[in-house]
């Protein structure tokens, strides 16, 4: 390790500008994590145009911040409204509800900010360990082991996140569709641009993100406002017995422990993301506990469970991405097009090229850890009254954020009107429950993978027998094929439903 | 602005121009640039319109209009009022060489090349632990070795295509999508030599990769001893020019205040600090007149290369 860089980063991170820098994302994150529909990635979105005129150090952080943030705040709205701010709070949810129902919101408050900061930090850790090591034996990844690792993601995604095999194909093979257009990237001729200046470089990502993910949410939220005007917020009274102790928090901490295991598992292999990581980790505390039917009535170890997975997740996904530039859910996807805003290329040669950078953005995330403690703690009951926020005054704010944020692409009107249409796709494969998630990474995965196909296919000469010399390309080329296996074997078994649902 | 005009009385009295246009600009003015923010395009351009500011006494606001190699904002200039308010800021590519593979719908009459600063660094580069270091070398490797080419453009594939059929090389070229993809297959040895537009700047001080030849028509003054292909005996080259570009039909003294405010950012310490210093690209003045035909005769000589 370089010690000097280490030092350089340090005093970096401590500065009065990274202070006011990260708390404001963590706090903005926070806030935003609080308000059920406004998601991360969009928070991201939004967020990435306030980053241009930061130092690059600053601005990551500030994003990284953000995420955090998030994943903190979401909790919030899960315990207190039944209405996770995050889709991966919904676990939180399950338990930490019933808790504040039962008169004790205040502790079920702070058993989800211990159990986030903890996941949050411990997950920290182990990536600066972990991403560093990788990065030194990057360069083994060539063409051919990125082509199977994107192969592997793309088939493994498709098959978690889709209850039918059939619509998992249907929204994966339109995300494949949509992220061929664009100029070959070899003879640069225009492929599906239909004369349109504009899509030469594909689809545009944020219009496509933005549309599917935040957007067509707007339009959900507004449609269930019209028809539900009930509101189920939780009454905050200050009661002397409603606080965490000693002994709840001994009680939670090998949940913690297992709960940030799983997250940094889950979001260290791409595409998976936090939902499946505190699903996952609330399982198995199920799972673990003695007393499984207290799980669903104001259980403190399932809201430990669901929140520290959901955080560890967030620094865990970095991983791949500095380690091999690839992203592990759609949030660091969104923080690739951040660093290249600021001239950084993710991925294998960041710790080579920009070790201090690297590290300072390291002990910005502890930086940012704290923070989000101090934060919470202190500021619980005031980021409480978010919750009361009207959507009918949400809902509006968001729409507008979504088509500012267009705008500042450049794309001009036409932007516009492709928002627009993948808002309109967004929804409607929310309603009838096409999981716009594969869709998403497909659409994402596809142009890499395409690249570095190709490129591996005119490397070899065709000659299949060099992925002989190279195990970890084999290694993953034969992942693929078991989950092909795996999924189809699942299909079968299942059979009726899925088949059913190919006739609906 | 009164005061800015006297301090650089100087400068200006050489392409002085009419009296009347000392009042432009009236109000702010927009420089685009045809690639997403952190590229060598947009780090130039922003410094630029910092120094342009300072000259015209109007801000100068930077927006990225990324997409196709800068076809997406020439279609946008082409349909921009020739006032003058809006101007691009960019390399000669989109029109020299674009429009010849891809329908776009704009053409080099459509637009006035004021003043180009800076020249384009098109350059053959490969891993400084590989067997070969210099051109000639590389192509005496592949005389006996099948070799590997990582492009970024048909064009840099066109010219290299024709040196290794003529040289009688085996030579399987592949697509890298830009500089930062090129980086990791050069470092890695996944391929034994590669084209830079101008991503080895960050790579050759360390010493890690070395540039084995020029595609541009002249040598590189941060690199002297580095050889162009013209001058290796291959009559091929990759001119770029990075222009001040308007719409075609803006008025005379409007022009001259642009071309004297990129003259002024010519000389000017910051432009030449970043543009040497960070992306070493070698800082110029080339005037209206001599930039209207370097643009025509490099999209003719590109028109020949791209023929088959």
């Amino acid at each position: 390790m370089d010690f000097s860089a280490i030092g350089a980063a340090a005093s970096e991170a401590l500065t009065l500008a990274s202070f006011i820098g990260i708390g404001g994302g963590v706090l903005l994150g926070y806030i935003i994590g609080v308000i059920p529909g406004l998601s991360r990635s969009v928070a991201i979105s939004i967020a990435i145009p306030m980053t241009f005129y930061m130092s690059p150090y600053i601005a990551i952080s500030f994003l990284i911040g953000l995420s955090k943030g998030t994943a903190a705040g979401s909790a919030v709205s899960a315990i207190l409204l039944n209405a996770p701010g995050e889709a991966s709070s919904a676990a939180t949810a399950l338990d930490g509800y019933p808790m504040a129902k039962k008169g004790k919101p205040k502790t079920a408050l702070q058993v989800g900010l211990i159990a986030s900061v903890l996941g949050d930090i411990m997950a920290t850790i182990i990536l600066i360990f972990v991403a560093i090591p990788f990065a030194r034996v990057a360069l083994l990844f060539g063409p051919y082991e990125m082509a199977a690792i994107l192969a592997f993601a793309l088939v493994f995604i498709a098959g978690l996140s889709s209850g039918s095999l059939f619509k998992g194909l249907a929204a994966g093979g339109l995300g494949i569709f949509l992220g061929t257009v664009g100029l070959d990237n070899q003879t640069g001729l225009p492929r599906l641009t239909f004369g349109y200046t504009e899509l030469m470089d594909g689809m545009p990502l944020i219009a496509v993100a933005i549309g599917t993910l935040a957007l067509s949410e707007m339009f959900i939220q507004s449609e269930k406002l019209r028809l539900e005007r009930t509101t189920m917020s939780v009454k905050l009274e200050h009661r002397p017995d409603d606080h965490i102790t000693f002994p709840i928090f001994k009680r939670i901490l090998p949940t913690i422990l297992r709960g940030t295991g799983v997250g940094t598992f889950v979001g260290a292999l791409p595409g998976l993301g936090p939902s499946v990581g505190s699903f996952m980790s609330y399982g198995m505390a199920q799972k673990a506990s003695k007393t499984p039917e207290n799980f669903g009535k104001g259980e403190p170890i399932g809201i430990a469970a669901s929140e520290s997975a959901d955080n560890a997740v967030i620094p865990a996904a970095l991983i791949p991405l500095f380690g091999l530039g690839i992203p592990g859910n759609v949030s660091a996807a969104l923080l690739i097009g951040a660093f290249a805003i600021h001239g950084i290329t993710v991925g294998p040669l960041l710790l080579r090229d920009s070790p201090e950078l690297l590290y300072s953005i390291f002990a910005g995330m502890i930086l940012a850890s704290i923070i989000m403690f101090i934060l919470g703690w202190f500021g619980l009951m005031v980021f409480a009254q978010i919750t009361r926020v009207p959507p009918h005054v949400v809902i509006p704010i968001v729409i507008f954020f979504c088509l500012a944020g267009m705008m500042l692409q450049g794309y001009g009107t036409f932007g516009l009107v492709i928002l627009m249409a993948f808002a309109l796709l967004g929804y409607l494969m929310k309603k009838y429950d096409y999981s716009f998630v594969t869709f998403l990474v497909a659409f994402i995965i596809t142009p890499m993978l395409e690249l570095n196909l190709r490129q591996s296919i005119i490397l070899s000469r065709g000659n299949w027998e060099i992925l002989l010399g190279r195990p970890i390309a084999l290694f993953f080329i034969v992942c693929t094929l078991l989950a092909l296996i795996m999924l189809t074997l699942r299909t079968v078994r299942t059979g009726k439903p899925a088949a059913g649902a190919a006739t609906d | 602005m009164k005061k800015t005009i006297v301090a650089i009385l100087g400068a200006t009295l050489l392409t002085a121009p009419a009296a009347m246009a000392d009042d432009w600009p009236t109000r702010p003015l927009t420089m685009v640039i045809g690639f997403a923010p952190g590229g060598s395009t947009d780090i130039q351009g922003r410094v630029l319109a910092n120094v342009m500011e300072q000259y015209l006494g109007q801000p100068v606001n930077v927006v990225n209009q990324p997409g196709g190699g800068s076809a997406v904002a020439f279609t946008r200039l082409a349909n921009t009022a020739a006032d003058g308010y809006t101007f691009l800021f960019g390399g000669t590519t989109a029109l020299t060489f674009t429009p010849i593979i891809t329908p776009v719908e704009y053409e080099i009459d459509d637009f006035e090349y004021l003043a180009a600063v800076a020249l384009g660094q098109n350059a053959i580069v490969t891993a400084a632990d590989q067997p070969f270091s210099t051109f000639d070398e590389i192509i005496e490797h592949g005389r006996e070795n099948q070799m590997t080419y990582a492009q970024q453009t048909p064009l840099d594939e066109a010219i290299i295509r024709r040196i290794a059929e003529a040289e009688g090389l085996d030579l399987a070229i592949v697509p890298t999508g830009g500089g930062g993809g090129m980086a990791p297959l050069v470092l890695g040895r996944e391929v034994d030599f590669a084209y830079s537009g101008g991503t080895h700047a960050q790579y050759t001080p360390t010493g890690e990769m070395v540039v084995a030849a020029f595609m541009s028509a002249e040598r590189s003054p941060f690199y002297p001893e580095t050889p162009t292909l013209m001058e290796l005996g291959y009559d091929y080259s990759i001119e770029d020019y990075r222009t001040v570009i308007v719409p075609q039909g803006v008025p005379d003294e409007v022009k001259d205040r642009l071309i004297a405010a990129a003259e002024h950012a010519s000389t000017a310490q910051a432009f030449i600090d970043i543009t040497e210093g960070n992306t070493f690209f070698p800082v110029v003045f080339i005037g209206q007149d001599e930039m209207e035909d370097n643009v025509r005769r490099i999209r003719a000589a590109t028109e020949e290369v791209m023929a088959d």
